[in-house]
């Protein structure tokens, strides 16, 4: 799943040549689509008649869906120069793959949200790093719940048990030095550092 | 369709060291998600316990749990679940579920797997890579195009050079992606715009995880407030909220189903020739479960016949036709002040008078004022939580008196102490005159309760309001509470206060089709396509779907000449949705959206397999049909029609 910023307004209008059409998805929409600030700006679009036609949907990042749902609107598309579409960066290329001849534009920006697991995110608890320390660490993620994602114990920077990145955090080393002692496994500490290993998306497949 | 792993268990030398000095092991396994749906076993558990036993460890017990990041359900779950003699749990699962499970159990966690990541985000379409979540969307620049995804060195500036006929030198099967670009591009013809580009400089601070966390916080307050799931849909009232009630010119005829509530039907008492006048009893209650119903206008009986109804497909109907002349019938009379009658007296004006729950489901009003269990609270619902519906909108603001009029005469004939009205916060101008108007009476409130579907169900309300939780199969009243809707309770203040029985309500008339959306009281019996002429008719040339109620529960009409029934909030003209179903990548959004906390995806599994004992299992028969699993899910599977066929078949089992 994927949450989604819209670009600055500026950059939207910029966008447009000529005429266009606007898809606004709203598959992941009920964790993240900035519903009212699109409507507010796609009036603005429709007042200066720059707007062939308005489409809102979900889940165009599945092509056959997406088909399905932009046949009645084939004349509108075809009159259009541009298409600018609202939704994460999947949903912009499935769009531009299909009309490979229109201008596709993205009006989002895509950052990645924790529940990646399709349930909606608690937490960004995991960054999927393929090498879990969790063992090590009564269970609390060092590379979430620290800052600086310090797998070799905090930095000695923590103040009264906030972090000095961001004191509205706690910092992650204390807490897993409270778990750890609140099972009896303040052993591991001792551990030997665990270095972290980078490797690439393909390797960690191997 | 691909498996989309999410982890794998570790090593088993790495296992065996971590085991060394653990016995006694409680193993907890994920069933996976974004996977190919239960045709393939998930092989690690098996493996694990392979390697338990070989080892020589004890282990006191394993489960498979679908969707373990899922902090509310699995904490239900392992509730108990963990047998004394435990040392040690280990979690076979990615990085949520291990941390999901430490959190919950106080207990020394075994993490026996690593997380994954190399297929990344998805949004739904698994397949392949596309997005890498970068925020700072570069798609624009590159023709749609993905540089940082499809470029094996996800170079944003150009190609490296490195390309051989056009295919890339990192991997020789893949296209190089600058290539893919410049050729689209120039397809389009906008070579020039993209040469004289400035370089994109990537900006590697815009993901961190305090902006994702912050985030991702406040999406969680707002989900879970009040109770588990519920989504958030478009709200678009805008077309209707803001107009003022109209009544609807008096139709030349009425059908009047002598069905509009739940139970038995009522028994025709008229015939055809008879004149009728407006309050006459047409149509006697039959069984205690039932509703009289009353006629609506003054006029002759033309016919007693089966007619198109909303919901039923067809039902036996008086059809009158009306003189013009409104003449009410001798028996529509005030009652006595509310404080001379009697608890027993206002329930059977309330039943004499026809008046069934107006929020759609249409039970029978006087059953839920004579519960079986003490009640202390009355829970008036004025959320409609439903998208686009404003009838209970206009009600709060056009009839705020009788509405506490109606609730003070409910609160005395159940006995109970309190009343409270539930607003959602999208109708501040109904919560200002609703507070007014409750100020100085002692026992009535007014909840502000934060907008959210389904929010009106009684259940969630109740759970949202006084976090009680209704048993599976349970009524309110075994909580203690009565839920009624607000048009149900100005129906009730009209019945003691001018003796009319309930043959009016207000309907909301609207949709992105309909020319002139508006609100209007309109007798029972008139045609819903005689609301849609009088609102200009339609608009566009596209494809319409017509629906009897709100875009989530309301009924598909495939003939809009139905009557306006008791239940009928309103009537929607909207674009026809066109979507296919494909097969469940069990993503598990509908789990996460069911506020009855059920597992949808497993209903849809079932009835295509017409395993009716799995459903029944699983608990179908809680499923209140708010649709949210079918509004949520992505593989577009009707799961509503799966669902009911499985009541249907559970029914006919008995």
């Amino acid at each position: 799943m994927l949450i989604t910023q819209l670009k600055s307004k500026e950059t939207i209008v910029s966008l447009v040549s000529g005429k266009a059409f606007i898809i606004n998805c709203q598959g992941c929409k009920e964790v993240s689509f900035p519903e009212k600030e699109v409507k507010e700006l796609q009036k603005e679009l429709v007042a200066d008649g720059k707007v062939t036609g308005i489409i809102t949907t979900d889940y165009i990042c599945n092509p056959k869906n997406m088909v399905l749902r932009l046949q009645p609107y084939m004349a509108e598309i075809e009159a259009a120069d541009t298409i600018l579409v609202f939704s994460c960066g999947v949903g912009v290329q499935t769009v531009a793959e299909y009309f490979e001849e229109k201008k596709v534009c993205a009006c989002c920006d895509t950052i990645e949200l924790p529940g990646y697991q399709g349930v909606t995110p608690l937490e960004h608890d995991c960054d999927q790093c393929g090498e879990c320390y969790l063992n090590l660490t009564g269970g609390i993620c060092p590379i979430t719940a620290c800052s600086k994602s310090l797998v070799n114990g905090q930095c000695g920077g923590s103040k009264n048990g906030k972090c000095e990145v961001d004191p509205n955090m706690e910092c992650g080393w204390e807490r897993i030095y409270r778990r750890l002692e609140k099972l009896g496994r303040l052993d591991l500490i001792k551990c030997p550092t665990q270095v972290r290993n980078y490797a690439t998306d393909d390797e960690v497949k191997k | 369709m691909e498996n989309y792993t999410k982890y794998k268990l570790k090593g088993s030398d790495e296992l065996t060291s971590l085991l060394a000095d653990k016995d006694n092991l409680f193993v907890i396994a994920c069933n996976k998600c974004f996977k190919e749906f239960e045709t393939v076993d998930e092989p690690d558990l098996g493996e694990f316990e392979k390697l338990a036993s070989e080892l020589g460890k004890t282990v006191t017990g394993t489960v498979k749990v679908d969707f373990l990041c899922n902090k509310t359900l699995t904490e239900k779950k392992l509730t108990d679940l963990i047998p004394e003699g435990t040392d040690h749990v280990v979690v076979i699962s990615c990085g949520l579920g291990i941390q999901t499970v430490a959190d919950l159990t106080g207990k020394s966690v075994v993490a026996a797997s690593n997380s994954l990541n190399y297929t990344g985000h998805h949004g739904m379409a698994l397949t392949k890579k596309a997005c890498d979540a970068c925020a700072q969307c570069y798609l624009n620049v590159t023709g749609g195009i993905c540089p940082i995804v499809d470029c094996s060195k996800s170079l944003v500036n150009g190609q490296c050079g490195g390309a051989k006929n056009g295919k890339c030198e990192v991997d020789g099967d893949k296209d190089c992606a600058w290539e893919k670009i410049y050729q689209r591009l120039a397809k389009q013809g906008r070579l020039e715009e993209f040469l004289n580009q400035p370089v994109q400089l990537r900006d590697y601070s815009k993901v961190n995880f305090k902006v994702i966390n912050d985030y991702v916080k406040a999406i969680r307050e707002e989900r879970f407030e009040g109770y588990y799931g519920g989504i958030h849909p478009s709200e678009r009232k805008e077309f209707s909220e803001h107009i003022d009630l109209v009544r609807f010119p008096e139709p030349k005829t009425v059908v009047i189903p002598l069905s509009m509530h739940a139970g038995a039907p009522a028994n025709p008492i008229v015939e055809v020739g008879d004149t009728v006048k407006v309050g006459q009893k047409i149509g006697e209650a039959a069984g205690f479960i039932s509703a009289p119903v009353h006629s609506s206008v003054s006029g002759t009986v033309v016919a007693i016949e089966n007619r198109p109804h909303a919901t039923r497909g067809v039902c036996l109907s008086v059809v009158i036709e009306s003189d013009g002349k409104d003449t009410l019938h001798e028996s529509v009379q005030p009652h006595k002040s509310l404080e001379e009658l009697t608890p027993d007296e206002i329930i059977d004006i309330v039943k004499e008078s026809g008046i069934v729950g107006m929020g759609g489901a249409g039970f029978p009003t006087f059953v839920k004022l004579k519960p079986a269990q003490p009640v202390d609270t009355i829970l008036l619902n004025g959320c409609e939580c439903e998208p686009l519906l404003t009838a209970d909108h206009r009600l709060l603001l056009a009839y705020a008196d009788d509405i506490v009029f109606g609730l003070k005469a409910m609160l005395k004939a159940t006995g109970a102490e309190k009343g409270i009205i539930v607003i959602e916060d999208n109708k501040q101008d109904a919560i200002e005159v609703m507070q007014a108007k409750v100020a100085d009476v002692e026992n009535i409130e007014v909840c502000v309760a934060k907008t959210k579907y389904p929010q009106g169900a009684e259940k969630m309300l109740i759970k949202r309001v006084l976090k009680r939780q209704v048993p599976s199969g349970g009524l309110p009243a075994h909580v203690g509470v009565v839920v009624g809707n607000v048009s149900t309770t100005k129906a009730i203040a009209d019945a003691i206060k001018t003796g009319m029985p309930l043959i009016e309500r207000i309907v909301t008339v609207t949709g992105e089709r309909v020319k002139n959306p508006g609100n209007f009281i309109v007798k029972i019996g008139t045609s819903a396509k005689e609301l849609i002429d009088y609102c200009g008719g339609t608009v566009g040339d596209k494809e319409i779907t017509f629906k009897a109620g709100g875009p989530m529960m309301g009924f598909v009409l495939s003939d809009i000449d139905v009557p306006v029934m008791k239940g009928s909030n309103g009537f929607i003209a909207i674009d026809t949705d066109h979507t296919e179903e494909q097969p469940c990548i069990k993503c598990g959004r509908c789990v996460d959206v069911c506020p009855m906390e059920l597992s949808p995806l497993y209903f849809a599994k079932y009835a295509d397999e017409g395993n009716w004992k799995g459903m029944l299992e699983m608990n179908v028969r809680d499923c209140m049909e708010c649709r949210c699993c079918e509004y949520i899910c992505s593989s577009k599977i009707p799961l509503i029609s799966k669902i009911r066929a499985g009541k249907k078949a559970i029914m006919e089992m008995k």
